[in-house]
């Protein structure tokens, strides 16, 4: 740690010089601060009437992955339900006679305790939960907002965006 | 309900009107006054209460109250893996989310024994960097507005906005960031951001300046808050004061500088110091960080340099997803990760960076195992506010706000 010089108190001057006290100047100034402002292109969005468009990278509400056939990318590994840092999700896997042989008999994801931090889609190994771009969430109840798998699987051509940012970026 | 009307009101209206309301003195100048200011008051910036003995309007002593939001986020890191908590850091110092989330990861990269790639860290600096100049501009903002001066804070937000828009394309979310990683960071920086960011850095001096010329030779302003909340350079060392209110006092110590981690020692900057060490040097101090900060930022892309940003440690190090799809020895990985933790070796550590608030420091023991044994978080706020009692005895009411907005304590992370 070494001395230091104090910065010029030049800064703290808090005295009018001439050419401010004769105010008529400072005045038209200010003026012409205050209608540039006007002019200028509005930096606020009107929220419900123009919709926020999201980037590629946004991490809105998880989604299962659908895949053609109707049938979802989820082989109930439950490691997304392991990493969850705020518990919210719950899987339970059942056996099928389809290839992948497991399949969540129910995911739930508790949109309330939800944070929105991506992790089940950055762990899971079959690219079947990916964070999709819906915001709007609201609720008028708590058991609207445990999402099941009727509300959470979502075609994949709707995910495109998403999975096409994950494979070039994560 | 209506048992409660009939038995138990009457009661306390008993009480009321029966009690000692007529209190008379001999000398009506000798008493004190105990005034509780907070929890829930617009200027503490959250949730701080002070007490304050008044004599008249002067204020005699103080003892602040801390712990309204308290979470218990040092217990709680001992349930969760290291990867795990890194959503948690958001959620100390609110203001600058991805200063915290860089500290975390580089301490615990420091305990797992981890470097991460020379991008990575290129990426790391300028985060960190950004969230400085988005925490100083709110810590501005709302001391301005604070002492009276309304309209700076509505400008100095929307510059704010536009870091949060840098980090909405950058890792997809605008306040929550958690965007690092053990190892690196969660995605490589797109193009699209950086070139946002570029053009931030380019038009925010000039919308600085516009902010600050409001109050800088504002009379009432500067009568305000000059020589309020002095304190000497030796009294700040041995309160354990840092960051900007640190440097506000005449000690000339930055951690980037004088402990560099990540890539400081390649860069060039200054240190912004005053000797004043009262409310006015502080928030002039915070300025010129800014705009040390986005020098920073530009050198910073300059220099960014091209390659992976996670580390290639497989046992440590999550995989990319391509590989997890793709290769049997990943997936496992993948897993034994998510599972049981990275294990860092036996040991303790303390890795401290110059957050944006002061030394924001984690320090981890280890046992082995995949969650730390203990974690202790040096948080800036915390330390900052020690030397409150110290500033307001002898100031005014008013004075105390203004006080309270220059020091800029996050509750989130004195709390914790």
């Amino acid at each position: 740690m070494e001395e230091v010089e104090s910065k010029p108190v030049k800064r703290r001057t808090k005295d009018l010089n001439l050419w401010e006290k004769i105010y008529i100047p400072e005045i038209i100034k200010g003026l012409a601060l205050t209608f540039r402002n006007i002019f200028r292109p509005k930096f606020t969005m009107e929220y419900p009437e123009v919709k926020f468009e999201p980037p590629a990278s946004y991490r809105g509400r998880p989604v299962l992955v659908q895949e053609e056939s109707g049938v979802e990318r989820c082989v109930a590994c439950g490691l997304c339900s392991r990493v969850c840092p705020a518990l919210a999700i719950e899987v339970q896997a059942a056996e099928t006679e389809l290839e992948k042989e497991r399949f969540p008999e129910k995911f739930e994801i508790n949109m309330i305790r939800c944070i929105f931090c991506g992790f089940c889609e950055e762990v899971c190994p079959e690219e079947a939960i990916v964070m999709s771009k819906d915001y709007e969430l609201a609720f008028f109840n708590r058991e609207d907002a445990l999402y099941g798998k009727d509300k959470l699987l979502v075609p994949a051509s709707e995910l495109e965006d998403r999975i096409k940012f994950l494979r070039q970026y994560k | 309900m209506d048992q409660l009307e009939k038995e138990v009101q009457p009661k306390i209206l008993e009480a009321l009107l029966n009690a000692k309301t007529d209190y008379t003195f001999d000398d009506a100048l000798e008493n004190e006054m105990v005034l509780n200011m907070g929890p829930q008051h617009p200027a503490t910036h959250g949730v701080l209460r002070l007490l304050l003995r008044l004599d008249g309007e002067r204020i005699v002593a103080c003892v602040p109250d801390l712990g309204y939001l308290h979470r218990g986020y040092e217990k709680m890191a001992e349930n969760m893996t290291y990867y795990e908590y890194i959503p948690h850091t958001d959620r100390l110092d609110y203001i600058s989310p991805m200063a915290n989330n860089v500290a975390w990861v580089l301490a615990v990269e420091k305990l797992a024994g981890i470097e991460a790639p020379k991008r990575a860290q290129y990426i790391r600096m300028m985060i960190a960097e950004l969230a400085r100049i988005a925490s100083h501009l709110v810590a501005i903002g709302s001391f301005a507005m604070d002492v009276g001066a309304l309209t700076i804070f509505l400008w100095t937000l929307r510059e704010r906005e536009k870091i949060l828009d840098i980090w909405d394309i950058l890792c997809g979310a605008r306040f929550t960031n958690s965007y690092t990683r053990i190892g690196g960071v969660a995605n490589d920086a797109q193009p699209e951001a950086l070139e946002k960011v570029k053009w931030f850095v380019d038009q925010f001096e000039p919308n600085l300046e516009e902010c600050e010329k409001l109050v800088n030779k504002n009379r009432i302003f500067i009568e305000r808050v000059d020589g309020v909340g002095a304190i000497s350079k030796e009294d700040a060392i041995s309160f354990g004061f840092s960051g900007p209110n640190l440097r506000a006092c005449g000690v000339n110590f930055d951690l980037r500088r004088n402990a560099p981690y990540l890539c400081y020692d390649e860069i060039d900057f200054e240190v912004p110091t005053y000797s004043e060490g009262d409310c006015l040097a502080r928030y002039f101090l915070r300025l010129d960080e800014c705009r040390e900060s986005a020098k920073i930022v530009l050198q910073i892309l300059n220099k960014m340099p091209q390659g992976e940003v996670i580390a290639n440690q497989p046992k440590k190090v999550l995989p990319h997803k391509d590989e997890v799809y793709t290769k049997m020895e990943e997936l496992i990985h993948d897993f034994m990760i998510v599972n049981f933790g990275i294990n860092p070796p036996e040991g303790e550590i303390y890795h401290a960076i110059e957050g944006t608030k002061g030394e924001l420091g984690f320090y981890l023991v280890s046992k082995g195992e995949g969650r730390p044994w203990k974690c202790k978080i040096r948080s800036p706020s915390f330390n900052n506010l020690q030397v409150l009692p110290k500033l307001v005895v002898g100031q005014m009411i008013s004075d105390v706000v203004a006080i309270i907005g220059s020091i800029d304590p996050i509750m989130g992370e004195a709390d914790k």
